[in-house]
């Protein structure tokens, strides 16, 4: 019976269903029934919960006396209804006289050390204890005696202050870095009224995630460093926006006052970041509103860059490209919206007739139509940042996830500390998985090849099947060399943690995540084909994920900022340079004009001399440019555009989720979007591309680029919409891998 | 202080790690031998827990370090600081408070020249205070590392004093070993390193 599940409850005689186990407080919220808390949090385990008392219900059970007569057996006691769950039949009540006073009595209590500051309190204005005190608390205190002292600002990180006085020992924060971070910071120390939150031995909180404390903190106990006495919550307006410091897009909120970016929170979005974000992300947006922004157009004159108007900057621009003709090339765009991307090609191929367009500055060059696509059918990410919660096996090879994938990282962590996920890790040095993977194992840098044909050896004797796979008798000609010994003694991992992680990738549904550490290998594509064999001899072939780094690589890629595929990866007939090929022709003069938009190449290229030559040459470089880069001050004419914060428009995330950003304030009248200033380009050279808002643009990206036709302004809502490929690949194979240790290997372009 | 070739500066015998090994049989998950271990560490750093005796607890158990922190400190009778090579707890609860606990404390803290939580500059005595030490009929009892003194008065405390000064025994390192012992009823003795 499919309702064997569900059971029926009463709250305040509001009957609802809900599924068996259910704590009471949500039942409530679905029957429309506030119940105050500060300690419950759905996100955080139940076992050092219900410390607050702050939920008490009246609760009665059904009871079968012995003659057979049901009747409602009330509990003796109030219950926390934060840790109850529902089963069948039961009653809850939380407008009672018992109820009203005791809500009353715990908050005169937890009020008894707190120091009501609130008029110099960041939380004052959103403040759960403030809320409840209004609507729940006693009207006034009986308690005459000292309250407790302790110091007002204790750093407990770069980003995090601790206000001990007015903690009220919810331990949302400690289960936060038990439960979610994993870097099990905070705990309590001592107890009763003795009571306080401390990292160990007063060392500093060393954590990746120790924003988020700051935002699940249910009074102003917990502040941010950066934030602190700079606003009232509401003196700031608030914009939903997405992150940009890495490829995970998280959901944030940008909380802004007189055009200045003031903090960044999270916001609730299930499928990715679900409510929290990286610190990389919460304190490091205030790029947007520093006073090294651009705000004015520079022209270089006389060998140095001098402020201009728009229009004398722009007329340069576009004088210029009228002389190169087609020898123009553009690099950029991870940064940029997929408005401003779909608008930057459309410009150098229709306008500028010119296909010379790339977005990677990295290694490895995420190709759009071999490698993972031509194996797996997809680019990057076989699986939505969700799915890892449902996977038995999580085997992350060569990425420091942490770092690299922030939120991907809690997500994987949520798969096992939540969801019964067993985690496998191989790199080449520990990193902080180390504390749930089992086994993480350290092979010899470079040897990633040599480890996965180990496994695979391993898993090709047990699964008989395989043997119809196409490919498969060359494949397995190729391995006859490789041992189980001989890929322990080549990587440097013991024979019998290769079979346990042998064992693990065969026990159920695997997921591959790969880092850097792969796509930054000299033989980056044998690696890639490599874990591609073991995915497909494994039966996972949907489940091999290579998440780009940069804000919106993907997007770029998706808009066709890639020399040889239009927007949607429509193959062109005439492919242009890549970001290499176009450097290497500017340094030698054999490129007339050269745009960089968003891109630092003298910063972020692997080859920063070339990138020096290049953009200090003969060729006319122009800048878009939210700060005067290293690469800026190279340039001929840089254009001032506009952060995150100053446009509207998409980003598509490492899953290709599709997310929109909302602009929140203007930083200047000559700061224009990306796509703007190609659209002015266009018009000032007689072929417009007549766009008057990013929501036009992403209408017609709806029409041109069918991988977007769901991806409406309309439609993506809340939540983006991930895109998907038309049908999964059929012809899946495996494919022999030519083992090279590193020494032999040269770099390969 | 012997290492006994422990790596990252541990210092547990090998006859504490066989009686550790002993202590995590009796409970399903290690976590459970928190107290036991540490009863463990404060034995073998004499007599107290610093930050490095925690920390090998937090290894030998495979737990964090803020975990092994705050149980710890939940409890009063492991000691974060160092005590006297006698440690005299003094019970001030009811039956004791009536029988003069307090005047014996003053006596104490007079002969001593320190203060209830503090260590004579010797090294020799440290004093505390504590709640019921479950002795009420020989009030005021006196706690003095793993032995209880009953009947103590302003006027007999003396006698103590000079006793405990003649003694090596009832350290804070005897009390956890007392402690350990009863929890290790197999007696797990390695065999001499």
């Amino acid at each position: 019976m499919a309702d064997n599940d569900l059971v029926n409850v009463k709250i305040d005689g509001i009957a609802v269903q809900v599924p068996k186990g259910t704590p009471a407080i949500e039942a409530a919220k679905k029957a429309g029934v506030d119940i105050p808390f500060f300690c419950y949090h759905p996100k955080l385990s139940m076992e050092a919960g219900a410390n607050c008392r702050m939920c008490l219900v009246e609760v009665a059970t059904p009871r079968k006396g012995p003659d057979g007569t049901i009747s409602m057996a009330k509990m003796p006691k109030p219950q926390t209804a934060c840790s109850l769950p529902v089963s069948e039949g039961m009653e809850i009540e939380t407008q009672t006289e018992q109820v009203i006073a005791d809500r009353k009595a715990i908050l005169e209590f937890l009020l008894i050390n707190h120091p009501l500051d609130c008029p110099i309190c960041d939380r004052g204005g959103e403040c759960p204890l403030q809320n409840n005190t209004i609507f729940y608390g006693p009207q006034n205190s009986r308690f005459i005696e000292e309250k407790r002292h302790f110091p007002k600002a204790y750093p407990l990180s770069k980003h995090v202050v601790f206000d001990r006085e007015r903690c009220i020992h919810c331990a949302r924060c400690t289960r936060f870095t038990d439960d979610i971070s994993g870097d099990h910071q905070l705990a309590f120390l001592k107890r009763g009224a003795d009571m306080y939150i401390d990292t160990f031995n007063q060392s500093k909180m060393v954590s990746k995630f120790s924003g988020n404390v700051i935002e699940i903190c249910p009074v102003g106990a917990l502040l941010s460093r950066d934030y602190r006495f700079k606003a009232r919550p509401w003196d700031i307006l608030s914009q939903k926006s997405i992150c940009t410091q890495c490829s995970n897009g998280c959901n944030i909120k940008l909380d802004y006052r007189v055009g200045r970016l003031q903090r960044v929170n999270a916001r609730l979005n299930e499928a990715v970041n679900e409510e929290w974000t990286c610190d990389k992300g919460k304190f490091g947006m205030d790029y947007v509103s520093t006073d090294q922004r651009l705000v004015t157009p520079l022209i270089r004159r006389d060998g140095a860059l001098q402020p201009a108007t728009w229009s004398e900057a722009m007329d340069l621009v576009v004088q210029r490209l009228k002389e190169a003709g087609k020898s123009v090339g553009a690099i950029g765009g991870a940064r940029c919206t997929n408005e401003d991307n779909y608008i930057l090609q459309k410009f150098f191929r229709n306008v500028l007739k010119s296909n010379n367009l790339d977005h990677r500055l990295g290694t490895y060059l995420p190709p759009a139509q071999s490698g993972l696509h031509a194996r797996l059918g997809y680019h990057t990410m076989g699986n939505a940042i969700a799915d890892f919660e449902r996977m038995k096996t999580i085997f992350v090879i060569g990425s420091d996830l942490v770092n690299e994938q922030p939120i991907l990282f809690l997500r994987v962590r949520k798969a096992w500390r939540f969801k019964g996920g067993r985690i496998i890790a191989a790199n080449p040095a520990a990193t902080q998985i180390s504390e749930f993977a089992d086994p993480e194992v350290t092979y010899r840098a470079g040897a990633e090849v040599a480890l996965l044909n180990g496994i695979i050896k391993i898993l090709a004797e047990r699964n008989p099947s395989a043997a119809d796979l196409p490919g498969y008798g060359d494949f397995i000609k190729s391995l006859a060399g490789w041992s189980i010994e001989k890929a322990a003694e080549e990587s440097g991992v013991s024979a019998e943690r290769i079979r346990r992680i042998a064992d693990a990738i065969f026990s159920g549904e695997t997921a591959f995540i790969a880092g850097k550490a792969v796509t930054e290998h000299p033989d980056a594509s044998a690696v890639i084909e490599a874990i591609c064999n073991l995915a497909v001899l494994s039966g996972n072939a949907a489940n091999v994920n290579i998440p780009v780094t940069q804000c919106n690589a993907q997007g770029a890629m998706d808009m066709g900022l890639l020399p040889d595929s239009a927007p949607g990866y429509t193959p062109v007939e005439e492919p242009g340079l890549n970001t290499r090929q176009m450097l290497e022709a500017a340094a030698d003069s054999n490129l007339k004009a050269l745009w960089l938009v968003g891109a630092d190449p003298v910063a972020h290229y692997t080859d920063a001399d070339l990138a020096k030559r290049a953009l200090g040459g003969d060729t006319f470089v122009i800048a878009s440019e939210l700060f005067l880069t290293p690469s800026a001050e190279l340039a001929d004419v840089v254009l001032p555009v506009a952060s995150v914060a100053e446009k509207d428009g998409t980003y598509t995330n490492c899953e290709r989720r599709v997310q929109r950003i909302f602009k929140a304030f203007e930083l200047s009248p000559d700061v224009h979007p990306d796509w703007f200033v190609f659209a002015d380009a266009s018009g000032r050279l007689e072929q417009p591309l007549p766009y008057f808002s990013a929501r036009d643009i992403l209408r017609e990206i709806n029409v041109t680029v069918p991988l977007y036709a769901d991806c409406s302004p309309q439609k993506l809502g809340n939540e983006g919409i991930r895109w998907q490929y038309p049908s999964a690949k059929s012809d899946l194979q495996l494919v022999p891998v030519e083992y090279r240790p590193l020494a032999k290997v040269t770099v390969a372009e | 202080m012997e290492t006994n070739g422990n790596e990252g500066g541990h210092r547990f015998s090998q006859k504490s790690i066989a009686q550790l090994d002993e202590i995590i049989t009796h409970y399903p998950e290690r976590r459970a031998a928190m107290l036991p271990a540490l009863w463990i560490a404060q034995r073998e750093y004499d007599g107290y827990l610093p930050p490095e005796a925690l920390q090998e607890v937090a290894d030998r158990l495979e737990r964090p370090l803020s975990e092994v922190q705050a149980v710890a400190s939940f409890y009063t009778m492991y000691n974060f600081r160092k005590r006297g090579r006698h440690h005299l707890e003094v019970c001030t609860c009811l039956s004791c408070a009536v029988r003069g606990a307090y005047e014996v404390m003053h006596k104490l803290e007079k002969e001593l020249g320190i203060s209830a939580g503090e260590v004579t500059v010797d090294g020799e005595f440290s004093i505390a205070e504590v709640e019921c030490l479950d002795f009420c009929g020989a009030a005021t009892v006196v706690q003095v590392g793993d032995q209880y003194f009953g009947n103590v008065t302003a006027e007999n405390v003396d006698m103590l004093l000079d006793q405990l000064r003649n003694s090596d025994s009832h350290t804070p390192v005897e009390l956890a070993d007392a402690l350990v012992k009863i929890m290790t009823p197999g007696g797990s003795e390695a065999a001499p390193a």
